[in-house]
């Protein structure tokens, strides 16, 4: 212990001596290129003894790997260090047999020292893979499953969970979260299955629900993901399984000596996929054109009068400067006169005759943003005891100036045998979040212009608005400037456990799991900053903490006799959630806000305060029956029955049973034929059901909210009345969102293991939707939440695995998913009555819902909306009229040809979910050091929101291009008369309300890696176990015709990052 | 074997921890910040404070960025939408208002919105209505008084719901289900029940309350109102006259307040100053919605601290907006900063034109010099021509102009491109509201009127002029108007209703809800055949093609008059139909169990059932 402590000073410091260890190995290690010390061999023919030393592929010892003599009966299993003594005849043979390696035989011609490294099976038919509240080999499963394994990933430094998962998961949707932080990808397995309750998978740690954020999750300290995406699978989860189960596994300890791993790497976020913003020659131009757009494009009224807005010096020689003044009545200087005319203010105008231009993109963006992540961690595997300890630290800036993100995260996996028969453990995390940065406001970015002026005229003050337009504009720093703010998580997470033997077969684990999260964040804007100063600084605190706890006892049973394997498993569950949450404002600091936040009670003015405490329960019985026969024969069922409060009212529980069949045919005599090239065929078969649950605390309950109002008595003095009033219907009757699916698929291994991987096919009907149910206006509510509707989900996810080339000196590998899902939505409300034109009821139907854009035998995410036919031409400005147009608007199309637009022509053009996608995965290895990888995936087909191609609104809101900037995107003009965009300040209104959809297809090119990991003969002699460096590229590239930013991120502009690009260079390294 | 027993013992600690959850309420919610309605509509304090969120909702359509008043007064003759640089605004009504176009948003329109929020106030006031009776621990007289504040506000909200969109559904109790199968009821069928309601609250509410909540005299006014928009102008009368002859509400006539002491000033400054509007002597307040700086109540405290009444952005000219004012050798004569040497900004606000005034508002019905309500000279009312140039760009360039008076002209040369949004008169003392949380000021927290005795002579006033009393009508404008030092008028200058419309245009600005009053007078027009100052007759069957709503429009309003175009080049335009708004499309097909109607002009109104002449019994 005493080592790990000064470990954890070490790494206290910040990891600046990891740093510099890295520069003298990056730079000192070059020299060790030196050739493997060869053996000499002479023949001879007398037993010997041989030693030496296993490893795996990238020189980590393996443990209990079976060292066997050809022919013979001898064998010896090696130790911790992979470290083996056998007797053999010096020209026998050696056979190296190890669970997850491919069997490797050495001749011992007489060599006294035999180091081998075996290669890792490709086939992962024996991985070990976790199911909830156990683990089983990947080759008993009955279910769909997915593992990813970090050592895979290890080059490609993943950021977050999310970074992982993506592109490595067929049928699992990673989101895309450019933020600094990164963590916030939406995840989403098979499809969505819900209307109104969360969509996102349940995170199962170290087999404990995982309450807790993604972000705190060191991705360095995972071990494997494992993804439960069939109903059966997840149905050991009951009632919160159903958008799928992810479970993370920690890594633990191995070896029998201490093993210290440092990995460090340094990367650039650097920017990606961002349209220009105009620069200030640029907005000129684009300016003229907006006033002449708001001027109806006229080019009729009097001669010249389309050049009124161009630059004086830049018209047609067959129109004179004179002309050009006397369009109204200008004189003087023409220059002055065309800023006028682009109504320029007087500080743009003196900075455009200054020639000082405000370079934004400069200014906002940071284009070598530094990231830094360093772990630093010690394992080791004793007889009686095991143990994982690590530290890390990773701070990252963003794109934009000022926006960064530090979290320090530690991890404790211990576990101690005590006795024969009992086993105990804690697996603990802690994570400090650092979210402290104010961002700038970029959507004042594009509402200024180049053409104004930093600092106010004393040149230190920030000026207000750059452009002296106040109220339509702020300085965009002027937050980021005036506010101070603490935004800190301090978050705990662990588990203690004990694992006991019992007779006859039976097991005992009990879990206790408490989570305590602590957030403060307190804000203090400064009196100082202009546009509050009335209000003499304003102070918001918040603190929050959140306490849960959860319960497991599981009993197990094991029995095998002959061929018969039975496992048994007993579940019960009990788990609460509390929080706390208090809040202050205050305004008006007296005698000043010098003191920041840290004295809220100095305020004068606006105080509030106020609380919001939450507590939830729940518990859970499950238990599950594995069989198999022979290994050919397998069966698993499941029953959970789960408790909520949130239900609490009439239907506080539900059940939710499973049951999966398998078949390895492969077994079976008759396939006796096949076993040549078919190393492995099981066919697998499901159906279960899976709720959930996830849905607000109270949201059964109508919850009066309360605020007050300020009332004055007769004799003139004022107080605050309390206002109570209902915030939603309540609902009694509120029950679990059920889903019940089936799963078809095989799992499959040919001509011994170069191909393998597996086929599955769904079919996911989910019912008693949790739907927030639109009502007509006239109830006073909007929705009301309620069990109603049906949506389906059905889908095929294709995995294949093949090894390429696998020589001496080069081995390629890859791996391909390709999944597709059809979301359906089935039923909504039910049928309800249909009347004719004269009130007389002629039947009934069941009627989409339009508030929500649900609609019955569509997809949940279908666009049903006004299909953009075109642009108005000026060919077409009468016709565009009588629409409510005019050229250089968008054309929608009138598909009944009544001559209006009406709800009558909105049309399903699409779904923002994508038809299908895929991942493309390729590893490589070259000279048995070099390991080069990369990694594509794609989503095809989905359509995204681009109001943008108005050019007249930004992230959907109406922007003034007479007043603002914008990014450089082509425009319609009479003279560039394009169909795929409109005019500037196009008419985005109109007799319908509508929006723009593009296709969204991309493939993008998410890693590229290379590592190089030091010979060990070198690495030894610098008293080093292994040492790797990497360079790797996320998001090298994306190929895609979507032109705004990011196909999967397009919100950059307001007020989130564009999508960064990031070069990383690391070092790996085991002592 | 010590091993074993000891594991046994932990074992049984942990058991016991898990098996301590196992209490039998275990999975019963326990919500512990929210008030839910079985322990709070319980005593007379759980009744009060429903109440109080009843005025709260009343109060969200004077307040805010794109209040809701502007939609009312630009569907009137006093005002239109200035806003002239993007599409959205509604100003083209015949292209942009229809059933699915967007009917809620600041800067569209906000018919959506009082279709909505009105909605909420009938159920506001339905739950109380509907848990009054069964309230154990409220004595009789308390439920009485209650009962009687709680059918105000629901009548306030049908008085409203049935001159913007005419016939509309009409619950009247609470509703705890997904209820989906309304049927609308005949505009005046609902109108006579809130009439009975407001009659049962006169008896039982007092005469005076505290400011903020409902007293007798504003149910006595909302059931003038309700009276004159059934036809029964002699109840109307009865109605009215109840407030008027009481005592406890009269006409302020001398200074008060805040700035009683400024010479310069006079009574109808005092009467709009922010802080005199809840005074004990402000004796003229019926009804008032309330809004203080720095108070948790005040409107949307605390989010953006940018909000409260926001009117001095809606309805004052764009005087710092672009290039728009120049001076006479044409530099640009403006600026949107705050804090300036001449601080044009801090004085009259940030102002966008939202709220564009029609020459008949700040011209035409301005007959007496002495009105204060149109005084300039004591800074009442603000022309154009009292700003001046403030620019400070001026002042280095050297140009003589700073600090000159603004012209329109200089010899031919317009000096204004943009006259709609930035060239017009204002009544500076209505919309001045002093703003802290703002620089450059958009409008500031303040109390706002919503029933005043002066509108309550108008109503009175109008009553006698449908049943042809010339002389007693003359009699109730003039005590509004003599306040105001205007002189008073003889009975041959009250022939019509253009004399009353005149003077609640007048009186009554940023006030009044216009539309609703011109869509109520317009019923009139057609219930009683009348003819009306032009001469027409209407009659209710073609109430959506030939009303007089659409012809005092085409009358007084200029801009919709001579289909006037925006810079931006859109066109002003109404017709006939918007007498009666469209109602959202999402209500009727949310409404799949029954049909909603549409207002016949909108698409889908051929779809109609006919209006029920009963409230459906729930």
């Amino acid at each position: 212990m005493k080592q790990t402590k000064k470990i954890a000073k070490t790494s206290m410091l910040r990891c600046f001596t990891m740093l510099s260890f890295f520069t003298i190995l990056a730079t000192g290690s070059l020299e060790a290129f030196a050739g493997v010390a060869k053996t000499s061999a002479a023949l001879m023919m007398a037993p010997i003894t041989v030693t030496g030393k296993v490893t795996d592929s990238r020189n980590a010892p393996i443990e209990g790997v079976t060292v066997a003599v050809k022919g013979a009966k001898t064998t010896v299993i090696t130790d911790a260090k992979g470290a083996f003594t056998i007797n053999v005849s010096d020209n026998g043979t050696l056979v190296f047999t190890s669970v997850g390696f491919l069997t490797k035989e050495v001749a011992v011609k007489n060599t006294k020292l035999i180091n081998v490294a075996l290669t890792e099976q490709v086939s992962s038919l024996t991985d070990v893979v976790v199911v909830g509240y156990g683990t089983q080999s990947k080759k008993d499963l009955t279910g769909a499953v997915t593992q990813i394994k970090a050592t895979q990933l290890e080059n490609e430094n993943p950021r977050s969970v999310g970074d992982m998962l993506r592109g490595n998961a067929p049928g699992l949707d990673v989101g895309f979260d450019a933020s600094t932080k990164g963590s916030n990808a939406s995840l989403q397995v098979r499809g969505k299955g819900t209307l109104t309750a969360s969509s996102s998978p349940l995170i199962v740690l170290d087999g404990v629900i995982y309450p807790g954020a993604l972000e705190d999750i060191n991705p360095n300290d995972i071990a494997t993901i494992d993804i439960l995406k069939d109903a059966s699978s997840a149905a050991v989860f009951g009632a919160r399984s159903a958008n799928g189960v992810i479970l993370i596994s920690t890594k633990k300890g191995k070896g029998g000596k201490p093993i210290i791993t440092f990995n460090d790497n340094i990367g650039y976020n650097k920017l990606a996929n961002k349209p220009h913003l105009l620069d200030g020659n640029e907005m000129l131009e684009f300016r003229g054109e907006a006033i002449w757009s708001m001027m109806g494009y006229d080019s009729t009224s009097k001669a010249g009068i389309k050049y009124k807005f161009t630059n004086p010096s830049k018209l047609p020689a067959s129109f004179s400067q004179a002309d050009w003044l006397a369009l109204d009545g200008a004189t003087g200087d023409a220059t002055l006169v065309w800023l006028n005319r682009l109504r320029l203010k007087p500080i743009e105008i003196a900075n455009y005759q200054a020639k000082k231009m405000l370079d934004w993109e400069k200014i906002i963006y940071n284009d070598n943003a530094l990231q830094h992540d360093h772990t630093i961690s010690i394992a080791q595997r004793k007889d009686d005891y095991n143990y994982y300890f690590s530290m890390g630290y990773l701070s990252n800036e963003g794109l934009t100036v000022g926006d960064t993100y530090k979290t320090f995260r530690t991890r404790l996996n211990l576990e101690s045998t005590a006795s024969k028969y009992l086993t105990i453990g804690v697996n603990f995390q802690f994570a400090n979040r650092d979210e402290s940065s104010v961002p700038l406001s970029m959507s004042d970015v594009t509402r200024t212009t180049p053409w104004g002026s930093m600092y106010a005229d004393d040149g230190v003050t920030l000026r207000v608005s750059p452009n002296d337009d106040n109220g339509n504009n702020t300085n965009p720093f002027m937050e980021q400037f005036y506010t101070d703010r603490r935004y800190q998580y301090n978050n705990l997470f662990g588990t203690v456990y004990l694992k006991g033997k019992l007779p006859f077969g039976f097991s005992y684990q009990a879990n206790f799991s408490p989570r305590y999260d602590f957030l403060t964040e307190f804000n203090h804007q400064s009196a100082l900053n202009p546009t509050i100063a009335a209000k003499k600084g304003i102070v918001d605190r918040r603190n929050q903490t959140v306490y849960s706890w959860q319960s497991d006892n599981i009993l197990r049973w094991n029995q095998k006799y002959n061929k018969h394997t039975v496992e048994a498993t007993f579940l019960f569950n009990a788990e609460k959630y509390q929080s706390w949450n208090t809040k202050s404002h205050a305004e008006n600091f007296a005698p000043n806000d010098n003191l920041s936040y840290h004295s809220v009670q100095s305020g004068t003015a606006g105080v509030v305060v106020s609380s919001d405490d939450q507590v939830s329960t729940g518990d859970a019985l499950m238990g599950r029956l594995n069989y198999n026969y022979d290994q050919r024969y397998f069966f698993t069922a499941t029953t959970r029955r789960d408790g909520y409060s949130a239900f609490g009212q009439q239907n506080p529980r539900a059940t939710f049973p499973s049951v999966a069949l398998a078949w390895a045919i492969n077994e079976e005599k008759f396939m006796k034929s096949t076993e040549k090239w078919l190393d492995y065929l099981k066919i697998r078969a499901s159906y279960g059901e899976n709720g959930n649950r996830e849905i607000g605390r109270y949201a059964a309950l109508s919850n009066l909210s309360s605020g007050s109002y300020v009332f004055v008595t007769s004799g003139g003095v004022m107080y605050n009345g309390s206002t109570v009033q209902a915030a939603n219907l309540s609902n009694p009757n509120l029950k679990w969102e059920r889903n019940a699916s089936f799963n078809y698929g095989f799992d499959y291994s040919i001509l011994k293991g170069k191909i393998s991987g597996s086929v599955d096919m769904y079919d996911r009907v989910t019912k008693d939707l949790l739907v927030n149910r639109s009502l007509p206006s006239v109830v006073g509510f909007s929705s009301i939440l309620v069990n109603l509707g049906e949506v389906e989900n059905k889908g095929t996810e294709i995995t294949i695995n093949t090894v390429n080339i696998e020589k001496k000196n080069f081995t390629w590998k890859t791996t391909f998913g390709i999944w597709w899902n059809k979301n359906t939505i089935n039923h909504l409300y039910g049928a309800t009555p249909d009347y004719d034109a004269t009130g007389k009821l002629i039947g009934n139907s069941e009627k989409d819902d339009l508030t929500n854009n649900w609609y019955i035998g569509k997809d949940i995410n279908a666009i049903y909306n006004y299909k953009i036919a075109g642009v108005w031409q000026i060919s077409e400005a009468a016709t565009a009229k009588t629409y409510g147009y005019k050229p250089g608007d968008f054309k929608l199309e009138d598909t009944n040809k009544d001559g209006v637009y009406t709800i009558a022509d909105k049309q399903f053009l699409g779904s923002t979910s994508p038809k299908y996608s895929f991942n493309i995965r390729n590893d490589f290895r070259v000279f048995k050091n070099f390991d080069i990888s990369f990694t594509l995936y794609a989503k095809i087909g989905q359509l995204s929101s681009f109001s943008e191609a108005t050019n007249s609104q930004l992230n959907g809101g109406v922007v003034f291009y007479d007043r603002s900037n914008f990014y450089k995107i082509p425009y319609w003009t009479p003279t560039n008369p394009i169909n795929d965009y409109a005019g500037i300040l196009s008419n985005v209104g109109g007799p319908v309300s509508w929006n723009v959809y593009r296709l969204s297809s991309f493939v993008r090119l998410s890693n590229m890696s290379v590592a190089y990991n030091l010979p060990q003969e070198i690495a030894r002699k610098h008293k080093i176990e292994a040492a790797k460096f990497y360079i790797n590229v996320v998001n090298a590239n994306v190929f895609t015709n979507w032109i705004y930013f990011d196909p999967e991120n397009k919100n950059g502009t307001s007020g989130g990052a564009p999508t960064p690009y990031t070069i990383n260079f690391g070092l790996n390294l085991t002592l | 074997m010590k091993n074993n027993i000891k594991n046994i013992g932990l074992l049984a600690c942990l058991f016991l921890v898990a098996a301590s959850g196992c209490k039998k309420d275990w999975l019963t919610p326990n919500p512990l910040s929210i008030y839910s309605p079985e322990n709070t509509f319980v005593d007379k304090a759980g009744f009060t404070s429903g109440l109080a969120a009843c005025a709260k909702n009343i109060r969200e359509e004077y307040f805010g960025d794109g209040a809701p008043l502007i939609t009312e007064s630009t569907f009137s003759d006093i005002a239109v939408e200035g806003t002239d640089d993007k599409s959205g605004p509604a100003q083209n009504m015949d292209m942009q208002i229809k059933p699915d176009a967007q009917l809620n948003n600041p800067d569209f329109n906000r018919i959506g919105w009082y279709w909505d929020q009105e909605w909420i106030g009938i159920r506001l006031a339905n739950t109380i209505i509907s848990r009054i009776p069964k309230a154990t621990a409220v004595s009789d007289a308390d439920k009485n008084i209650l009962l009687g504040q709680a059918y105000f506000f629901r009548a306030f909200d049908y008085y409203r719901l049935t001159n913007q969109f005419g016939d509309v559904p009409c619950p009247l109790s609470e509703i705890s289900s997904a209820k989906v199968d309304f049927a609308t009821v005949k505009r005046d069928v609902i109108l006579t029940r809130m009439k009975q309601d407001l009659e049962f609250a006169v008896q039982y509410v007092p005469w005076l309350t505290d400011k903020g909540a409902v007293n007798r005299g504003a149910c006595y006014h909302l059931l003038a109102k309700i009276n004159l928009a059934l036809g029964l102008f002699d109840d109307a009368i009865t109605a009215s006259s109840a407030v008027i002859n009481n005592g406890t509400f009269k006409i302020v006539t001398g200074r008060f307040g805040v700035d009683a002491s400024i010479a310069t000033k006079n009574v109808t400054w005092d009467l709009h100053r922010p802080d005199n509007k809840a005074l004990a002597a402000n004796t003229e307040v019926l009804f008032l919605v309330t809004d203080r700086a720095g108070s948790a109540g005040s409107f949307l405290y605390g989010t953006t601290g940018t909000q409260g009444t926001r009117i001095m952005r809606q309805a004052v000219p764009g005087i710092s907006i672009a290039s728009n004012i120049i001076t006479p050798s044409g530099k640009v004569g403006i600026s949107a900063s705050g804090g300036l040497e001449i601080d044009i900004m801090n004085l009259y606000g940030r102002g966008i034109g939202r709220c564009r005034s029609t020459p008949y508002e700040y011209k035409d019905i301005w007959d007496d010099t002495k009105d204060l309500r149109h005084d300039s000279t004591s800074g009442n009312y603000m022309f154009m021509e009292n700003v001046r140039y403030y620019s400070p760009a001026l002042k280095t360039a050297g140009d003589t102009a700073y600090g000159l008076r603004m012209r329109l002209y200089a010899g031919t040369k317009l000096l204004c491109v943009d006259t709609l949004r930035s060239w017009y008169p204002w009544p500076h003392y209505k919309l001045y509201v002093p703003d802290l949380d703002n620089n450059p000021m958009q409008g500031g927290h303040s109390d706002w009127y919503v029933f005043r005795l002066a509108e309550t002579y108008l109503l009175r006033a109008e009553a006698y002029i449908w049943k042809k009393d010339f002389a007693s009508a003359t009699a109730d404008i003039n005590v509004v108007r003599t306040r105001a030092k205007a002189s008073a008028y003889t009975t041959s200058q009250v022939t019509s209703i253009d004399a009353v419309l005149d003077e609640r245009a007048r009186e009554l600005y940023w006030e009044e809800a216009r539309k609703t009053e011109l869509t109520r007078i317009a019923y009139i027009f057609a219930k009683t055949g009348q003819a009306a100052p032009n001469g027409k007759t209407y009659n209710l069957a073609s109430f959506s093609t030939n009303n007089y709503f659409y012809d005092r429009l085409m009358d007084k309003n200029i801009f919709y008059k001579t289909n006037f175009v925006t810079l931006h080049n859109d066109m002003f335009k109404i017709s006939q139909y918007h007498v009666l708004w469209p109602i959202p499309q999402a209500a009727i097909l949310g409404n799949s169990g029954g049909r909603i109607n549409q207002n016949i002009g909108y698409s889908g109104a051929e779809l109609n059932a006919p209006a029920l002449d009963k409230i459906p019994v729930e």
